[in-house]
């Protein structure tokens, strides 16, 4: 700062010049974004001569001697000191200095300087977003935000799970997202292009997130995009990238030679006979993994331009992203995604600016199940190895003896169709009125609206006679049956379309006034008020009878089946919120921070005798290393912090008694329409008001190289939501939501990070951070203390729990205690029954001396002990360098796959099967008829599911300058980057990534793998 | 100055705001949503609650496979022995408390129940022409879900005046059999008084099936003068059908010969796998029936469950009419006509012919779709019901074996079969004669359970233990209710 001022006063005072002079000319642009930097000071060190930069970053300046240094600096940047040497050109690139204490943080409806938040937030800027490059914005907090924890998802344009400090609610975890201002979800953030991303903030205490009161429970993501400055010279930008994702690793399952050879064991073994009379010519059989796994290409383009003139600027971009799944390959499984965004501002008066941001986005995909028991991949692992993928008619294989579910995955993939196809605009227009210096008022229209037309075909379909699936005959014509009347009755192919347009906007208006008094006395203050609707509405039709039984007519229009076939349907949703909220900043000479929060909130969610709620926060910050006792050359800065506060949640439907008419029943051969009470309303149900404290600590030393930050908090809900399973007598309504739970969740966050510029001019810039979360259902009064959770299979098996005194999502089943060797084994056991040697002994939890469910216990954590994220990057001259490894360490996963019927096929662990006594402890016999249910839910199946990822290495060159200084080129750079390059882990699955819901987390039905992403890209400037 | 102006802009933004408080209330009416608060207001609300009361009956299918299953007829079947747990547990008497079966039985009955329940709280906000019929058949409806219960799972929670809400969670305990059968029995005496002879739509409960229902609710008791004086109001009212198969089929759905039977359409273009049995009119037991990957005229593939045993099949007596409808030999069928199927778990060769998937009788997605009407109450069952009643009742042994002899004439076609037997003799006529005329339609395991021979008939089966299902132990976790005993 006081750097600036002197050269204000030098600017000012104008210039001593000398005669005998070196002429020096040059152009300063930012490290960052390679953009021109206007209003650069450039000062001769040691003298008061110096000059500043035009608006299109150029200076020119003389100097007396050839050892004359030049001194660059400009706000929010490290400075620069370049020796003259002989004049000539000297061009110079500024690089953001992040541990200046000047730092801006986006925060709730204002910004504050880093220095005096008393808060906790972590912050991602630009540069990592650009080193990850993800497909999704989320991506990039994996490991580079304390606090938070991301699962990533696989599959094409995927959401993952995000959670921020914990799970301390049931009825959803997901953060809100606020983009440049605008509040929308974390679904929205699939059509954000990363590419845009200037800032991602994420709000993480109350003292932070209680300006967005019952919407900030679980944490706010402030992402802020990138717009142009006023006064620059308009520069583009061009990136492109092009990889090749492939699958890690597949699973080990039974060969057919192995597949015949245990089928006929497990045949015996339940005194039936051989299935396979002769096994040895068998072979390998078919490996339907190596079928359906295919190696699938993803590439981005972007372009972007942005500049400005003094009354206004611009930032647009333009970009594309084609991700093809590499399961199944391109032709049925894909996410593209295109972009175009425009942020304008525009001064109309000096009072007053105006501001649009606008931004469409075209999605587009095809899918193919995943991740369930009807998934490719659940098919590939279990489906019969001895069918060949194509018969010697070139038709799709089939098995004689897997009749139910499992299929060919390839005739899986070839019968699937589908598309989605969503255009979405989002994006806000804003007016700010500054009235006096200080104060301003801001009123905006943010809105988002979402067109998604989407269809799906069912295909007369063909796995085999007596196939469950089978709906035609082999040549896909439809079975038609006739009955005593001799009426007939067929099957059909059916199509289905949908039209959902989701329309959110939300209004605000605040004041921000800022003043000082006595230059000692800071204070930020903000009032406003904010309304906000959501809704929804879709249409559903569908229609049998597509012509040719294909794809290419499948459209309701063109479906030739009766009127009668012809269904359709709606649904609807609306949900507002109104809220008022105000914050008083005030700090005294930057040295102790104090802050106040609160936001009242109604909602329509809430019941009709709870509507409005109030979330207070306060927060309190010392920064030590301003006292002026403290006097140490080593420490830049140290801050102590602690906040406390509420924040909500209002995610349950809004209550009324509702009269479904669903229910029919058949008179006289015809269908009546009915009724019944379909929910039960509680109109005393309100929001979930979660208390948060967070006490931290921030330190920079050895100038500013070194920096430590180090949060602890705890956040308890006393009055938790959520849906609890009442006793089953009272039917199959739908039950209310009440606030009958208690939820604590507590965790230490610690970041450590390190930056130089070494004397041969080496950057390196390092970051380690851990986060550990604890989480503990305190209390349920629901009778019988928890809820089931989640499960697999089929039949179903119900598997995690929301249990009082455990963490939410706990596996829950039967502890095994070996096998049984000899029947000596059984009789001293507990009571087990019809248990066989070979059968897995299970553990007499209980002690009650027979083993039944009540033996049930904790079998397993699906979420991690603590996170780790660490990330080096390093710039020699024009080379940079970047890596980051993510480890999820203590998280269990439950191998959910193995489907376990008798012909379908087996896993590797199965050959070292239990054939007699003292063969194996640890896996049972195999047998048709298992009756001691060695397939129950438990232990077996759990294993560890740490891992530690190479998440992404990347090796950059950019051109040097002298390449390009004669073209119109400012910048090139070109990259080679390996994304998931590898992943240590004992785990036997595909990935020990499994994200599908909070409740589902660990469970591990044959999930998406996370492809190894091998790519190449290119960046231009100019 | 500065102060004033936040002041001033305080108060601009609150009152601003106060006028909004509206913005955040919700009509359901917005989203198209139908209130309780609204409804009941018309004659045809209550017809429409009925019909929702009605509707419960189609998901009983498990009921009546158990009903043979756990009993000597039939095996699980299915495509291997972990083929739907449950039904494998229940034929082997390895069932748990945790049997999903089971506990979607529970659940579905107090649907049933809760619905009538609500019908019951709602009774006196309007009068109307129909009224009291249609509460007489909300009534049978009760008794007929709470005779499921009772039947499966012995003392039950038991509430009548309304349905029950959250609060109401946990609250209840197990009322004692014979307080749910008065209750039962209650519920059908209101029935009797209110309904009518024939109803305007076929599938309504009429007066007959309430009293017929209520005769075996009393046999069920051991009450035979009860169940012997309801069972003469229905005898005679009824006739039996010439061809015994015939009413089987679809064109004998509703024939002269049946006193209730839970309707079924395969019209209702149903694809919904998730939401079935509920969502469907189809009946999705008959799948479960049929033969698998099956090739041929007259049938449709199924999943091969419930399948007859040998023994049942070779216990009809030479010239018996009724066993070719009742079992069908797949294997002869397949040698005479060229049909081909696959051989599921514990395939015998047999299958139940009366509820088989029958070629053309479904329709959307074939498996949930089956229009096959389940006859919950024959004449014929009525006959051997009274005759059992007259007989162990001592009350007339010659009506007791002129009822068993119209069943009999009408299987043989002739009268040389008659049984002329008394006493205990008889009585255990009545008995293999029920299983003759009744089996594979869902009464023998209740049967056997209710007159004692079950431990005599049925592997596995423990006295003391499996005359009774055990409670979900879901619902003893949630409720704190007691469990059966031996479970």
């Amino acid at each position: 700062m006081k750097r600036f001022f002197t050269t204000i006063l030098l600017l000012m005072f104008g210039f001593i010049v000398n005669a005998q002079e070196l002429q020096i000319n040059g152009n300063v642009i930012s490290a960052t974004d390679q953009e021109t930097l206007p209003g650069v000071s450039v000062v001769v060190k040691g003298t008061t001569q110096g000059t500043s930069t035009d608006f299109d970053g150029n200076y020119s300046i003389s100097v007396a001697s050839s050892d004359a240094v030049l001194v660059f600096s400009f706000m929010g940047m490290r400075t620069k000191e370049v020796v003259v040497k002989d004049g000539g050109i000297i061009n110079v690139e500024l690089s953001e200095d992040s541990a200046l204490l000047e730092d801006i943080v986006v925060i709730g409806y204002g910004t504050q300087i880093a220095g005096k938040v008393s808060g906790a937030v972590s912050t991602v800027n630009k540069k990592a977003v650009e080193a990850l490059q993800p497909v999704r914005a989320e991506d990039a907090l994996q490991g580079q935000a304390t606090g938070v924890n991301v699962i990533g998802n696989g599959s094409p344009g995927g959401k993952p799970v995000v959670l921020i400090r914990g799970i301390p609610s049931y009825t959803g975890t997901d953060p809100l997202v606020v983009i440049d201002g605008v509040t929308l979800t974390l679904d929205d953030l699939n059509a954000l292009n990363p590419n845009d991303i200037e800032s991602m903030n994420v709000l993480k205490d109350a003292a932070m997130s209680a300006i967005y009161g019952v919407k900030g429970g679980n944490g706010v993501i402030v992402i802020k995009t990138k717009s142009g400055k006023r006064n620059a010279k308009t520069t583009f930008g061009f990136d492109s990238s092009y990889g090749i994702q492939e699958v890690t690793n597949t699973v080990d399952v039974l060969n057919a030679s192995e597949y015949a050879a245990i089928l006929n064991e497990a045949s015996s073994n339940a005194g039936q006979g051989l299935v396979f009379d002769d096994i040895s010519n068998l072979g390998r059989g078919t490996d339907w993994q190596k079928e359906v796994l295919v190696n699938a290409p993803i590439s981005t383009v972007n372009f972007t331009a942005s500049g400005g003139s003094d009354k206004s600027s611009f930032y647009l971009s333009a970009g594309y992203l084609s991700q093809e799944g590499i399961v199944g390959g391109g032709d049925k499984s894909y996410f593209n995604r295109g972009n175009v965004t425009l942020n304008y501002n525009t001064s109309i008066t000096d009072k007053l600016t105006f501001i649009a941001n606008t931004g469409f986005v075209n999605i587009q995909g095809k899918s193919l199940s995943e991740n369930n028991i009807g998934s490719v991949l659940s098919n590939a692992l279990n489906f019969d190895p001895m069918v060949k993928p194509y018969d010697e008619n070139g038709k799709f294989g089939t098995s004689e003896t897997i009749t139910q579910e499992i299929k060919n995955p390839l005739a899986q993939i070839d019968d699937t169709h589908n598309e989605n196809n969503t255009n979405k605009v989002t994006g806000k227009l804003e007016l700010q009125y500054d009235v006096i210096d200080g104060l301003k008022f801001t009123t905006r229209l943010g809105y988002s609206y979402v067109d998604v037309y989407s269809k799906n075909f069912n295909p007369l379909v063909y796995y085999g006679v007596g196939h469950n699936s089978t709906n035609a005959h082999e040549d896909l014509s439809p079975i038609v049956t006739e009955d005593e009347e001799g009426v007939k009755t067929s099957t059909h192919n059916r199509v289905s379309e949908s039209k959902t347009n989701y329309i959110s906007y939300t209004w605000e208006l605040y004041g921000n006034y800022n003043f000082n008094i006595d230059e000692m006395h800071n204070f930020e203050t903000v009032l406003g008020l904010s309304m906000n609707k959501n809704s929804g509405d879709n249409v559903t039709a569908n229609a049998q009878d597509i012509p040719f039984n294909s794809w290419d007519y499948a459209d309701v229009g063109a479906a030739t089946g009766d009127l009668q076939s012809q269904t359709s349907g709606s649904w609807q949703y609306v949900t507002r919120n109104m809220s008022y909220f105000t914050r008083i900043n005030y700090d005294f000479d930057s040295k102790y921070l104090f802050s106040f929060t609160g936001r009242v909130d109604g909602s329509t969610s809430f019941g009709q005798n709870n509507k409005f709620a109030f979330f207070p926060s306060g927060s309190l910050g010392w920064v030590i290393s301003k006292e002026d006792f403290f006097e140490s050359e080593f420490i830049d800065n140290l801050k102590v912090r602690g906040s406390y506060g509420s924040v909500g949640n209002d995610n349950i439907p809004y209550q009324f008694p509702k009269i479904s008419t669903f229910p029919k029943y058949t008179f006289d051969g015809n269908i009546v329409s009915g009724s019944s009470m379909q929910s039960i309303p509680n109109y005393d149900v309100s929001w979930e008001s979660q208390v948060q404290v967070n006490v931290g600590v921030d330190l920079t030393f050895y100038n500013n190289k070194f920096n430590i930050t180090t949060d602890y908090f705890q956040k308890t809900v006393d009055d938790l939501l959520f849906s609890p399973t009442l006793s089953l007598y009272l039917g199959e309504p739908i039950n209310p939501p009440s606030n009958i739970g208690k939820t604590k969740s507590s965790g230490f966050e610690f970041s450590f990070g390190y930056n130089d510029t070494y004397s041969n001019g080496l950057q390196l810039s390092t970051n380690v951070n851990v986060t550990t979360t604890v989480n503990n259902v305190e209390e349920i009064n629901n009778g019988d203390k928890f809820i089931w959770g989640s499960g697999y299979g089929i039949p179903w098996k119900d598997l995690t729990r929301f249990e009082e005194g455990f963490s939410p999502g706990y596996f829950y089943g039967y502890k095994t205690d070996g096998i049984f060797q000899n029947q000596d084994e059984i009789d001293n056991h507990a009571t087990q029954d019809n248990a066989q040697p070979g059968d897995i002994r299970f553990a007499d939890v209980n002690k009650d001396g027979v083993i039944n469910a009540d033996d049930r216990t904790k079998i397993g954590d699906p979420f991690p002990n603590f996170t780790l994220g660490w990330t080096l990057s390093l710039n020699y001259q024009n080379w940079d360098f970047s890596t980051f490894i993510y480890a999820s360490v203590g998280g269990d996963i439950y191998r959910a796959y193995e489907r376990n019927l008798n012909y379908t096929n087996r896993f590797a662990s199965t050959l070292g099967r239990w054939t007699g006594e003292g063969t194996s402890n640890t896996e049972p016999r195999v047998t048709f008829v298992d009756n001691n249910d060695n397939i129950r839910p438990s232990d077996r199946y759990v294993e560890d599911g740490s891992y530690a990822r190479i998440k992404n290495i990347q090796l950059g060159y950019t051109l040097p300058q002298s390449i390009y200084n004669s073209s119109f080129l400012t910048s090139v750079r070109f990259y080679a980057q390996i994304k998931n390059a590898y992943t240590f882990t004992n785990y036997s699955g595909y990935s020990p990534e499994i994200s599908s819901g909070v409740m589902d987390t660990g469970i591990d039905r044959g999930t998406y793998p996370q492809p190894r992403v091998w790519q190449l890209g290119v960046s231009v400037k100019f | 100055m500065k102060i004033f102006k936040n002041i001033l802009l305080v108060t601009v933004l609150s009152f601003f705001g106060t006028g909004c408080t509206k913005w955040v209330d919700y009509d359901p009416m917005e989203t198209y949503e139908i209130v309780a608060d609204v409804y009941f207001q018309s004659p045809n609300d209550y017809e429409a609650a009925l019909v929702g009361v009605y509707d419960p009956l189609q998901w009983m299918y498990l009921n009546i496979l158990i009903g043979d299953i756990a009993s000597d007829n039939s095996f699980s079947g299915g495509e291997s022995a972990t083929d739907v747990i449950g039904i494998q547990q229940i034929d082997n008497m390895l069932h748990t408390p945790d049997n999903e079966n089971l506990t979607s039985i529970w659940k579905f009955c107090y649907e049933g129940i809760n619905r009538a329940n609500y019908l019951e709280e709602n009774k006196d906000k309007l009068e109307f022409d129909r009224k009291d019929e249609l509460y007489g058949e909300v009534s049978f409806l009760r008794a007929y879900y709470y005779f499921e219960l009772v039947k499966f799972f012995g003392d039950v929670p038991l509430f009548t005046s309304r349905r029950l809400i959250a609060t109401d969670s946990g609250t209840l305990t197990r009322t004692s059999a014979s307080e749910v059968y008065a209750q039962i029995e209650k519920d059908l005496q209101v029935a009797i008084d209110v309904l009518p002879e024939t109803q305007s739509q076929k599938g309504r409960a009429t007066i007959y099936a309430a009293q017929a229902l209520l005769g075996k609710v009393y046999l069920y008791q051991d009450k035979f003068t009860e169940a012997a004086s309801s069972f003469e109001n229905v005898i005679g009212m009824f006739g039996l059908v010439n061809n015994y198969g015939d009413q089987f089929l679809k064109t004998g759905e509703n024939g002269p010969e049946s006193i209730f039977e839970v309707q079924y359409s395969n019209e209702s273009e149903w694809y919904d796998w998730e939401f079935t049995p509920q969502g469907t009119e189809g009946n999705f037991g008959v799948i479960h029936n049929g033969p698998r990957a099956f090739n041929g005229d007259d049938y449709a593939s199924g999943w091969s469950f419930n399948i007859p045993t040998t023994d049942l099949f070779n216990s009809f007596e030479d010239g018996d009419t009724r066993r070719d409808p009742s079992i069908l030999d797949i294997v002869a069928f397949a040698t005479n006509t060229g049909a081909t199927y696959a051989e599921g778990y514990k395939h015998t060769g047999y299958f139940n012919h009366k509820y088989i998937p029958r070629a053309g009788e479904s329709g959307a997605q074939t498996e949930l779709n089956y229009l096959t009407n389940y006859r919950a109450i024959r004449y014929a069952d009525v006959l051997l019901m009274a005759a059992e009643a007259n007989n162990r009742g001592g009350i007339d042994e010659s009506k007791a074996q002129g009822y068993l002899n119209e069943v009999r004439r009408r299987a043989f076609g002739d009268n040389d079969h008659d049984i002329l037997k008394t006493g205990s003799a008889l009585t255990q006529a009545i008995w293999d004669e029920r299983n003759f005329e009744l089996s594979m339609e869902g009464h023998r395991f209740f049967d056997l359970v209710r007159t004692g021979e079950a431990a005599s008939k049925i592997d596995g089966f423990v006295t003391g233990k499996h005359e009774l299902f055990p409670v979900p132990q879901q619902e003893i976790d949630i409720s704190s209710l007691s469990q059966n005993p031996g479970y």
